[in-house]
C-alpha cells in the first residue's frame, strides 16, 4: 500500500478510520438487495416453470454471495477492542451476521432449485408466488430499515430518526408474521396433493417452501438486532 | 570581545528556539488542523495557509503570558544563582526538547512539546542544583495540567456536540434552527476569541482596552455583529427536505472554516512560549547577568517564534496534512466543528490562565468527546495509549537528553 511507504506524522488523525463501519454494513446490505432483486424475479419465473437462464443465475448469486463475505470479512476482522463505536459492538456484529445468512440462504437456495427443476403443480404456483412476495417484501423492509442507520448516526441518534427506524422494522415483522401464515397455508396445500405427486416432489415442495421462508426470518433476526442495537 | 560573545550567545540561542518553533509547527500543528483537513471544511493548502498566517498572529499578539510561567518557576533561580549557568542550563534544555520533539514527530509519537521543555528545564535543574532546585510544586501544577488538557478539551467538544444535537438536529425543521442556532455559536465563537485578542495582550494594549470591562464590552459588540453579518448570510438557505442533513452540514461546513483559524490562532498564542520562554530567560541573563521574575519577554522573540512555527507548519507540516487529507474521509463537519470548537477554546483558557498545555493532547481529547457524544461513527482509542506512553516517555528522555547536553557543555566551555 503506498500510504503505508509515506511516513505519517499526524498521530491524531489515527483516531479516525478511513472507512466507517456503518458504511461498510450498508455496502454489505446492498449486496443483500442486488441478490434478493436476482432471486425474486428469478424465483417467480421458476414457479412458472421458466428455467431458462436459471444456471447463470445461480453462477450470479454465488459471486454476489462472495463479494458480500470478502466485506464482511474485512468488517469484522477491522473491528479491533481499542475500537470504540457508538453502538455496542457486539449487536452491531450481529446485525452483519443475520444480514450475512439471508445471502447464505439465498446461495443455498438457488444451487438446489438449480440442482433439481422440480415442476409446482398448476393449482400451488399462486401461493408459492404470493409467498415468494412476501418474503422479498420482508426483505425490501428490513433493508430499509438497515438504511436508516445513516440518519441515525448522522443525528447522534435523536428520537425523531429512532422512532423512524422502528416504523421500519414493525414493517419487517408485519411481512414476516403474513410470509409465515402465506407459508403454513402453502404447506397444506402441498400435503393436500401429497397422494397425487411423486414423494420427490413432495419432499422437495417442503424444502422450497422452508428455504425460502428461512430468508424473511432471517431478514426478521436482522430487524431485532438492529431494533436492541439502538435501543437506549 | 564581550560584545562579540553576547550576541554569538543571543544568536545562537535564538536559532535554537527557531528550530524549536520549528519543530512544534511541524508537530502540533498537523494534529491540531487534522478535524479541519478531514472535515473537508478546509483543502491541506489552505489549513497550511491558515495556520501559518494565523499562528503568527496569535503568538504575537496573545502570545507572552504562557512563557513567565516556563522560565521563571520551573528553576528556583535562588537556588542555582550563578547567570552563566542558568544561561548554559537555559540552552542545553531548549537544545534537548527541539531534538526530542523532531524525534517524536519522526517516530509518530503524540507528544507536547510542553512537556518536553519543561522536562529538559527538570533534567538541567537536577544535575546543576540537585533536587532542591526545582520548583517541585509549580511542576506538579503543571503535570496537572497536561491530564487536564484532554479532559477539559473533551467536555468542551462533548457539550458542543450535544448542543448542536439537541438544538438542531432534534428540532421539528434542522435546517431552520441551524440558521438561528449557527449564527449564535458562532457569536461565542467570536467573543471568545476577542477576548482572548484583547484582555492583556499586546493588541489589547495598543487599543486601550485591555482592561477586563472595556474587553467584555467591546467583545460583546463584535460579537453582536458577526451574529447579525451571520444571520444575513445564511437567511437565504432552504432546507429541501425534513430531514435534510446535508444543507446542515453545508452550514457548517461554512462556519468550521471560522473554528479553523480559530484552532490555529490558538496553537500560536499557547505553543510559541515553549519556543521563546527560555530564549527570553537567556538573553537578560547573557546582557545583564540578572533574571527578574517576570522579565518582560521582547516582542522581537515573539515575532521569531511566531514565524519559525509557521515555516515548520509551510514546510513539514504542509506534506503532513497533505497525506491527512487523503487519509481521513469518515468526519462530518457537525462534529469537526465542535472537535475545533472544544480544543481551541481549552487551549485559549488555559493560555490566558497560563498554564502550558498540549494542543495536540486537547485535540485528542475533544475528539473522543464527540465520540462519547455518539457523534463519531468509530474513534480508535489506540491513541489513548500512545499519549500514556507519551507522558511517561517525554519527561525522563528530555530530562536525561537535557543534562546529558549541559554536563557536555560545561566540560566544553571549562
Amino acid at each position: 500500500m503506498i500510504d503505508e511507504k509515506i511516513h505519517f506524522r499526524a498521530p491524531v488523525s489515527k483516531t479516525y478510520r478511513k472507512k466507517s463501519p456503518f458504511d461498510q454494513l450498508l455496502e454489505h446490505m446492498g449486496k443483500v438487495r442486488e441478490c434478493i432483486n436476482l432471486l425474486g424475479d428469478g424465483l417467480i419465473r421458476y414457479y412458472k416453470g421458466d428455467y431458462k437462464g436459471f444456471s447463470e443465475l445461480t453462477e450470479k448469486v454465488s459471486s454476489i454471495e462472495h463479494d458480500a463475505d470478502i466485506i464482511k470479512g474485512n468488517l469484522r476482522n477491522h473491528i479491533p477492542s481499542s475500537l470504540f463505536m457508538p453502538v455496542d459492538k457486539g449487536k452491531f456484529l450481529w446485525v452483519l451476521r443475520e444480514q450475512d445468512a439471508i445471502l447464505d440462504h439465498a446461495e443455498n437456495l438457488v444451487q438446489m432449485l438449480d440442482m433439481r427443476h422440480t415442476k409446482i403443480p398448476k393449482q400451488l404456483q399462486k401461493i408459492f408466488i404470493a409467498h415468494a412476495q412476501l418474503v422479498m417484501k420482508t426483505v425490501t423492509a428490513m433493508e430499509e430499515a438497515v438504511e436508516s442507520i445513516r440518519d441515525l448516526v448522522e443525528t447522534s441518534f435523536i428520537q425523531r430518526e429512532r422512532d423512524q427506524t422502528k416504523e421500519f422494522i414493525h414493517k419487517v415483522h408485519d411481512f414476516e408474521w403474513q410470509a409465515d401464515q402465506k407459508k403454513y397455508d402453502m404447506t397444506k396445500e402441498i400435503y393436500k396433493l401429497e397422494k397425487k405427486l411423486n414423494p420427490m416432489d413432495v419432499y422437495h415442495l417442503l424444502k422450497i417452501a422452508d428455504w425460502v421462508d428461512d430468508i424473511a426470518d432471517h431478514a426478521e433476526n436482522v430487524a431485532d438486532w438492529l431494533r436492541s442495537m439502538i435501543a437506549k | 570581545m564581550l560584545d562579540y560573545t553576547l550576541l554569538l550567545i543571543i544568536g545562537g540561542t535564538c536559532a535554537i528556539g527557531f528550530y524549536m518553533a520549528w519543530s512544534i509547527g511541524a508537530n502540533d500543528v498537523a494534529n491540531a488542523m487534522a478535524t479541519a483537513v478531514g472535515a473537508r471544511a478546509i483543502t491541506f493548502k489552505q489549513a497550511a495557509l491558515i495556520a501559518g498566517v494565523l499562528i503568527f498572529f496569535g503568538a504575537v499578539l496573545v502570545g507572552p503570558h504562557v512563557a513567565e510561567t516556563i522560565k521563571g518557576k520551573v528553576i528556583d533561580n535562588t537556588v542555582i544563582s550563578d547567570p552563566f549557568i542558568l544561561m548554559l542550563g537555559f540552552i542545553s534544555s531548549l537544545l534537548a526538547a527541539a531534538i526530542w520533539s523532531t524525534l517524536a514527530t519522526w517516530k509518530e509519537m503524540p507528544i507536547s512539546t510542553t512537556h518536553s521543555i519543561i522536562g529538559a528545564l527538570v533534567g538541567f535543574g537536577i544535575v546543576a542544583g540537585g533536587l532542591s532546585s526545582i520548583n517541585w510544586g509549580c511542576v506538579a501544577s503543571v503535570a496537572a495540567s497536561w491530564v487536564l488538557s484532554p479532559v477539559v478539551g473533551c467536555i468542551l467538544a462533548f457539550i458542543v456536540f450535544r448542543i448542536i444535537v439537541r438544538l438542531i438536529f432534534a428540532q421539528e425543521k434542522p435546517v431552520r434552527a441551524t440558521r438561528i442556532v449557527g449564527p449564535l455559536i458562532i457569536g461565542v465563537t467570536a467573543f471568545v476569541l476577542s477576548t482572548s485578542l484583547l484582555f492583556k495582550t499586546q493588541l489589547g494594549d495598543m487599543l486601550g482596552i485591555a482592561e477586563l470591562s472595556s474587553t467584555l464590552i467591546s467583545s460583546i459588540v463584535i460579537s453582536i455583529v458577526v451574529i447579525f453579518l451571520a444571520i444575513f448570510l445564511l437567511r437565504n438557505i432552504e432546507a429541501r427536505s425534513v430531514d435534510d442533513y446535508t444543507t446542515v452540514e453545508f452550514i457548517f461546513r461554512k462556519l468550521q472554516i471560522i473554528t479553523s483559524c480559530y484552532v490555529a490562532f490558538s496553537i500560536g498564542s499557547n505553543d510559541v512560549a515553549n519556543a521563546i520562554g527560555p530564549v527570553a530567560a537567556i538573553v537578560p541573563l547573557a546582557s545583564t547577568s540578572s533574571l527578574g521574575p517576570v522579565a518582560e519577554i521582547p516582542i522581537y522573540l515573539l515575532v521569531i517564534g511566531g514565524f519559525g512555527m509557521a515555516l515548520g507548519c509551510l514546510t513539514l507540516g504542509y506534506r503532513v496534512m497533505k497525506t491527512m487529507g487523503s487519509r481521513i474521509t469518515k468526519l462530518t463537519n457537525t462534529r469537526g466543528f465542535s472537535v475545533d470548537f472544544g480544543g481551541a477554546t481549552t487551549v485559549l483558557l488555559a493560555s490566558k490562565l497560563g498554564l502550558p498545555i498540549s494542543t495536540s493532547h486537547t485535540a485528542v481529547g475533544a475528539i473522543i468527546g464527540v465520540g462519547l457524544a455518539r457523534g463519531l461513527d468509530a474513534v480508535d482509542l489506540k491513541v489513548i495509549k500512545k499519549i500514556i506512553i507519551s507522558w511517561l516517555l517525554t519527561l525522563p528522555v528530555a530530562a536525561f537528553t537535557s543534562a546529558i547536553i549541559f554536563i557536555g557543555l560545561i566540560a566544553l566551555i571549562k
